[in-house]
Order: C-alpha cells, then sequence, then structure tokens
C-alpha cells in the first residue's frame, strides 16, 4: 500500500496555558508532505518549529486539529499504537544526538529493533549494514563518549533508520555541529533520502538544509508564513 | 490488531535484553548506584546486628530474653530511613535520565518497560545491598560477640536453629531475610520513582536539560 501524503496535518494547534496568558505556540497549521519528499521547517526559536516536530511524531497530543501519518489519524492511537508508530513508522534525530550513553554504537542502532522483536543475529546484520552506511563501520563497538558529535549524529541517523521507517523527523540536526561537520550530515540525510525513498522532515535554522530541500515551509508564530520549493528559493538568491 | 491500513505489531522487550540493558545502567552509573545500595546496607546491616547480638546473649548466659519492644521499634526505623534513602536516590537517577527516558520512548518502548528497567535496577542494587549488609553485620555481631563474651557462644548463636521462626541455622536464616527484605525494601521505596519516570510525557522528558 503506497500513500500519497505521508504527513497531513489540518488546522494543528497547540496551546499552552500559564495562568492567565495562553501561548500560542502553534495556531492553525496545514501541511502536506509527500512521500519520499525532503522538507524543512524553517523559522527563529520560539516560531513553534520543535512542537509541531512533537505533534507530527506523535510526542504530544494537540490542542486542537489533526495529525496523520499514511492517511492515519494518529489522535486516535491509543498508547499502545502510538509506541508502535514511534517504532516502526518514525524515526528521530535530535539536536543534541541523545544517544543511549551506557550503549554501544551498534547497540544503539539495535535498540529500536529489540523493541520492534527484531531476532538477534538479524538485528546484528542489519545494524552493522547501517552503521556501515553511514560511515562508522570501525567504530561499532564504541560508546557515544568515545565519538566526535558528528560521529554520535551518524550513530543517531542509523538509529532512525533501524526499523525501516516512512518517516525521519530531525529536529536541528546540525544545531550542535560545525559548519563542515553540519554540512556532511546534510548530505548524508539527503542521499538516503534519494537511496531509501524515505521521507526526511527537520526543524532547523540552518541555512545549508535549504539546497537539499525539495520544500521550505517558513513558520512564524505558530502559522505557517508561506510555503517554497527550492526553485523558488534559488530564483530568489538570484535576484 | 490494525488501525487504517496498518498491520500494528507487537512491542517487546525480552527479560534478557533488559536485565544486559540494566547491568550496564549500574556499571557505567556506578557512584549512583553505590551510594543506593549504602543506604540498603546500613539499614539491613543494623538489622542483622541486633538480631544477631541478642542470639549471642541468648547462647552465652542461656537467658531467653528474645528482643526487646525497642529493638524492633529501632529496626523499624532504620530501615524506614533506609527505605527514604533509596526514593530519594532512585528519584535522582530518574531525573538524571529524563531525556533518555524521552528517547526511549521515541524509539517505542512502552510505559511498563520503562518501570521494568527501573525496578530491575532497584532489585539488583538491593540483592547486593542486602547481602553486603548482611557480612557487614554479622561481622559487627561477631566481633561484639567475642569481646563480651567468647568465640564459643558467637559459633553457638551463629548455628542456633529457630531465628525468625525458621528451621534453620541463624546464619542461614539471616541471609534469606537480608536479601528477600532488601530486594522488597528496595523495590516498594523504587515504585514511585519508577512509576513517575514510566509516566513521563515524551515531549517533556526530551525538553528537560540538566
Amino acid at each position: 500500500m503506497r500513500y500519497e501524503y505521508t504527513v497531513e496535518t489540518e488546522d494543528l494547534a497547540k496551546y499552552y496555558y500559564m495562568g492567565r496568558y495562553v501561548v500560542k505556540a502553534l495556531d492553525g497549521v496545514n501541511i502536506r508532505i509527500r512521500r519520499g519528499e525532503y522538507v524543512s521547517i524553517m523559522g527563529p526559536s520560539g516560531s513553534g518549529k520543535t512542537t509541531l516536530f512533537n505533534m507530527i511524531g506523535g510526542l504530544d497530543r494537540p490542542t486542537r486539529g489533526r495529525v496523520y501519518i499514511d492517511e492515519v489519524d494518529i489522535s486516535k492511537l491509543d498508547a499502545y499504537e502510538l509506541a508502535w508508530l514511534r517504532n516502526r513508522k518514525i524515526g528521530y534525530v535530535f539536536q543534541t544526538f541523545n544517544l543511549i550513553p551506557v550503549l554501544t554504537a551498534l547497540e544503539n542502532v539495535m535498540l529500536p529493533m529489540i523493541f520492534a522483536g527484531v531476532p538477534r543475529e538479524e538485528r546484528i546484520k542489519r545494524a552493522t549494514e547501517l552503521l556501515q552506511r553511514v560511515g562508522l563501520g570501525d567504530r561499532l563497538y564504541h560508546k557515544p563518549t568515545e565519538l566526535s558529535g558528528g560521529q554520535q549524529q551518524r550513530v543517531a541517523i542509523a538509529r532512525a533508520l533501524a526499523n525501516d521507517p516512512a518517516i525521519v523527523l530531525a529536529d536541528e540536526p546540525t544545531g550542535n555541529l560545525d559548519l563542515h561537520t553540519g554540512l556532511e550530515i546534510i548530505n548524508l540525510m539527503r542521499t538516503l533520502n534519494k537511496e531509501k525513498g524515505v521521507t526526511i522532515v527537520t526543524a532547523t535554522h540552518d541555512l545549508k538544509m535549504i539546497d537539499v530541500s525539495d520544500r521550505i515551509v517558513y513558520l512564524r508564530d505558530g502559522k505557517v508564513q508561506r510555503i517554497e520549493t527550492r526553485a523558488e528559493v534559488s530564483a530568489e538568491y538570484e535576484e | 490488531m490494525s488501525v487504517g491500513e496498518w498491520e500494528i505489531g507487537s512491542i517487546e522487550l525480552p527479560f534478557s535484553e533488559a536485565f544486559r540493558i540494566t547491568l550496564e545502567n549500574i556499571r557505567k552509573r556506578f557512584v549512583r548506584a553505590a551510594i543506593t545500595t549504602a543506604s540498603i546496607i546500613l539499614g539491613i546491616a543494623f538489622m542483622v546486628s541486633i538480631l544477631m547480638m541478642s542470639q549471642v546473649q541468648q547462647s552465652a548466659t542461656g537467658v531467653v530474653e528474645g528482643i526487646r519492644a525497642y529493638q524492633y521499634w529501632l529496626l523499624f526505623i532504620s530501615l524506614l530511613v533506609s527505605g527514604v534513602g533509596i526514593t530519594n536516590s532512585m528519584l535522582i537517577a530518574v531525573a538524571e535520565r529524563y531525556k533518555e527516558i524521552g528517547t526511549m520512548k521515541c524509539l517505542g518502548a512502552l510505559d511498563r518497560h520503562i518501570l521494568t528497567f527501573f525496578l530491575m535496577e532497584s532489585s539488583i542494587i538491593g540483592g547486593i545491598g542486602g547481602i553486603l549488609g548482611y557480612i557487614i553485620g554479622l561481622i559487627a555481631a561477631i566481633i561484639y560477640g567475642a569481646m563480651q563474651f567468647s568465640m564459643e557462644a558467637v559459633g553457638k548463636a551463629l548455628l542456633s536453629v529457630g531465628l525468625l521462626g525458621f528451621n534453620i541455622p541463624a546464619v542461614i536464616s539471616l541471609l534469606l531475610a537480608s536479601v528477600i527484605l532488601a530486594i522488597l525494601l528496595s523495590i516498594v521505596a523504587s515504585l514511585y520513582p519508577a512509576y513517575y519516570a514510566a509516566k513521563l510525557n515524551p515531549a517533556d522528558a526530551l525538553r528537560y536539560e540538566i
């Protein structure tokens, strides 16, 4: 079964109530992301990028509106189904890498497969392949503290792809990396996006991300300001 | 089970994998685990020494005094203090791992898996604390007995039958009691921290910075 849209949001809103004040982190966001697309969500800090990331990733419940992943309304899922969704359908990449510090690179990549019930030999084989694919074939048994920031993020990307998800959600994946390493990570994600056909959604304010994105969603004060394709952005630069 | 076009499969955490990750956790965060263990050791050592000393006294004097009410009261208080120490230590352990818990949930962990990790950790710590507490308490009682009475009385007391209502030598019944009580105490004291960790909303857990 193939779906045209991997992610769809409908009047998505998230309000935080701080005493008498209401903070509208998201306020009526409608976006549709096609299968295999590479979409960047751009905006200044506080624009609602991370909140949108949490909503699409099934990590938090919206105040209003709906999120569809592969045309399934995820607000209808119970806790068990949500865990399954996070395990099989979505891969997460974070700004701070978030590897489990007590586990090796290989064990970190295998962890989602343990939850998915993949047999041990198969787990080791697949995790090794993924780590080789991201260029860490010689770092399988290293703990996160023995890896550089860029290497840790590569492990995190391999882990995000562990169960062959429909989407990889990346929240500021280059935020803690230097310019050069950041560029390597961006290019790696773009290559994997093409290779595996996995949909990638990144929340970022890294302008380097524009070059590889199919579309850029500009978010401001919890609303979609505009959506541009890469061709349009390039045209703007040339003017 | 299916939702829309999806076949919702199972989410698992085999016991062996949970156990392995828990051991790694204890090894890597040794200081935290050691502090929690110390809390158990103190409580159990106190219990063992009080019970054993009264046993030595009995075998030396031949007077069956039993354990006085105030000693039970002391025991109760010491185990309570020990339990509060464990709860405190486990709450800090949870706070240290907020982000890890959030990440685990992103990777597919269910609430009960998080609960399993923390309770398994506290049972292991409880077991180790129980054994060490037993050894320390016993040594203290033996030294006390040998100095106050004689080694002979100590030996008789160690092998005497009937302590705590068990029909086995005191030296073994005390070990069993220490380990079982330490594990139970550790689990009960960790219930709230573990439950709190399991119920964390992943978005909140990820946001947390230390």
